[in-house]
């Protein structure tokens, strides 16, 4: 404790908080944004939390190209509106159940389209505009399917373009390999889209895989790619079932047991398996170590890179 | 069994696209798309030593190694031990220079007589689509910027090639005409080929139409015309899709396809 004014010294504030601290800031409504990249990265305990919280109505942004966690959030029922250019798993499932059966049932809506107009609007909210523009999409549908894209003719050269109207995001939560304690993010590998989500957001969430010393991100500064979230969450097998570069690969065997609950949904309207696979890891789980017992430790070491 | 010297249908594919590619041309080879995969590959080990292939949002230049391991995930990190740089994801999408070299393939749940595509879904009201697919994902924007593209499906039938896509999420030829893209302002390269596992098609110069190419070994005309939902253009001799040679056969066996996902 310091007991003088005149030798305290200011000191640098940690950002490590508790992820139910960073689930409080969410609220009805929101536009909430989950990073990562197809089957790899993404922050489930977010997710997971979402979930658990009962988190309603919210405008989900996934990254470019989304995987089964943005189907996750569609299945519970926290999403009213997508934006993403996909949404599936690959082999694994080419179109996310869930967010198929979503959609053609109208209980979904989908900011449609693709990856290129998806970046050029988190481009101009991080630059605070109201819209970046892009040629490719002049001619196809997107203009009419998505009447938030306009088509316009530009001041400069008078040519035909679409302006993408700004994707502002309240919160991010992203999942990346290390941090140290001030929010300087690193990952193992190029981090897909993260960036452009973070540069996007109000404020950024970032589960890592471990918090390392400042002196250990300062070997390597270049690799910094998040100079600053707002908050970093310790999560170590955070992104599980996806895979998390330089840690562990997808668990294949734990996503396709999700896809077949989620496709007993879709095609028979049987809620039960999808019901059961989120008693068991969603809503059921105490917190993130309990979720971890479930899966099995055999399990989640068995998730070998090479 | 498989006779040692004939190709399969997804192995002709293949070489289709692989020879269409130059050197010093940039392609992105996707995950679990194996016949796109392959033709990139066999280019760049034949006769592309100046490819560029981006495997996993990584560049690289694969050229001495002995067996390319295929992936099954794009986000497989495996793949990161060739790369020479990597792509910011954000950065490959929307740095659109570099695309002027490129070769795109892009897939699709319908395809219309000038080449338009649509990966949105089916159904003639968007707000109630009777199936929705999986998303634009980067079609939209790659069939635009790079040099040209070409249509590659797994089935010849009446559901893709209809006479009108419910919408179109990639341009092809528009309503026809030469200058369909131009006068968008889109740069004119387009689609090339539609290759399919009956048959490969291109575009007539002028009209821009659909027109069957080649049909690959023991597939008949009428065969697919019965399959195809709008008119094609049928030239007066209808060729058979050139096979790869030994050697091509050689090295997709050996180097490219070793699991032989082309032969399943």
């Amino acid at each position: 404790m310091t007991t003088s004014t005149e030798n305290a010294r200011p000191e640098r504030s940690k950002r490590i908080v508790d992820i139910e601290h960073a689930l409080a800031q969410v609220h009805d409504g929101m536009t909430v944004a989950i990073g990562g990249f197809i089957n790899s990265s993404h922050p489930m305990l977010a997710v997971r939390g979402l979930i658990k919280r009962g988190v309603k109505n919210l405008t989900v942004v996934g990254a470019a190209s989304s995987g089964l966690e943005i189907d996750l959030l569609i299945a519970a029922g926290c999403a009213r509106r997508v934006v993403a250019p996909y949404v599936g798993g690959e082999v694994l499932a080419p179109i996310g159940p869930a967010f198929r059966t979503a959609v053609e049932r109208g209980k979904v809506e989908v900011f449609e389209l693709d990856e290129a107009m998806y970046y050029a609007g988190l481009r101009a909210a991080a630059q605070r505009v109201p819209f970046n523009p892009w040629r490719s999409g002049v001619g196809t549908s997107f203009p009419e399917i998505n009447p938030a894209i306009k088509t316009f003719q530009d001041p400069i050269n008078g040519e035909t373009l679409l302006a993408i109207p700004a994707l502002n995001i309240d919160i991010a939560f992203l999942h990346a390999a290390v941090s140290d304690p001030y929010g300087n993010v690193q990952y193992v590998g190029h981090g897909y889209g993260d960036r452009a989500i973070y540069a996007a957001a109000d404020a950024s969430f970032v589960q890592v895989e471990q918090v390392v010393s400042n002196e250990e991100i300062r070997k390597d500064p270049l690799r910094t790619a998040i100079p600053g979230a707002d908050g970093i969450i310790r999560a170590r097998f955070g992104a599980h079932p996806y895979s998390s570069p330089g840690y562990y690969t997808e668990d294949q065997a734990h996503i396709r047991d999700y896809v077949k609950a989620a496709t007993a949904w879709a095609k028979a309207d049987d809620f039960g398996p999808l019901g059961a696979y989120l008693d068991r890891f969603v809503t059921g789980p105490a917190d993130h170590v309990d979720y971890l017992e479930r899966v099995g430790l055999r399990r989640l070491l068995a998730l070998d890179e090479y | 069994m498989q006779s040692e010297l004939q190709a399969t249908n997804r192995e002709i594919m293949a070489t289709v696209l692989a020879r269409d590619l130059a050197d010093g041309e940039w392609v992105e080879v996707g995950a679990n798309l194996p016949v796109p995969r392959a033709g990139v590959l066999l280019a760049h080990l034949l006769w592309g030593p100046n490819m560029t292939v981006m495997i996993a949002m990584t560049k690289a230049n694969v050229l001495n190694e002995p067996v390319i391991e295929e992936f099954q995930l794009i986000t497989d990190q495996r793949a990161t031990r060739w790369a020479e740089a990597y792509y910011l994801h954000d950065d490959l999408v929307e740095n659109m220079k570099f695309r002027r070299k490129g070769v795109f393939f892009a897939g699709a749940l319908q395809i219309d007589r000038y080449g338009n595509s649509n990966l949105i879904g089916i159904g003639a009201d968007y707000r109630a689509l009777k199936f929705r697919g999986p998303g634009a994902i980067g079609v939209c924007n790659a069939t635009v910027m790079n040099s040209r593209f070409h249509l590659v499906v797994n089935a010849h039938d009446k559901r893709i090639f209809v006479p009108k896509c419910d919408f179109v999420s990639a341009y092809g030829w528009g309503s026809g005409g030469k200058d369909a893209r131009t006068r968008l302002g889109l740069p004119g390269g387009g689609p090339r080929y539609v290759v399919t596992p009956l048959a490969v098609m291109d575009f007539e110069d002028e009209s821009k139409r659909m027109r069957l190419k080649s049909v690959h070994p023991g597939v008949s005309v009428q065969q697919v015309l019965d399959n195809t939902g709008f008119e094609l253009l049928v030239p007066a001799q209808v060729a058979v899709t050139e096979t790869p040679s030994a050697d091509e056969l050689r090295v997709l066996r050996t180097r490219i396809d070793v699991q032989g996902a082309l032969r399943n």
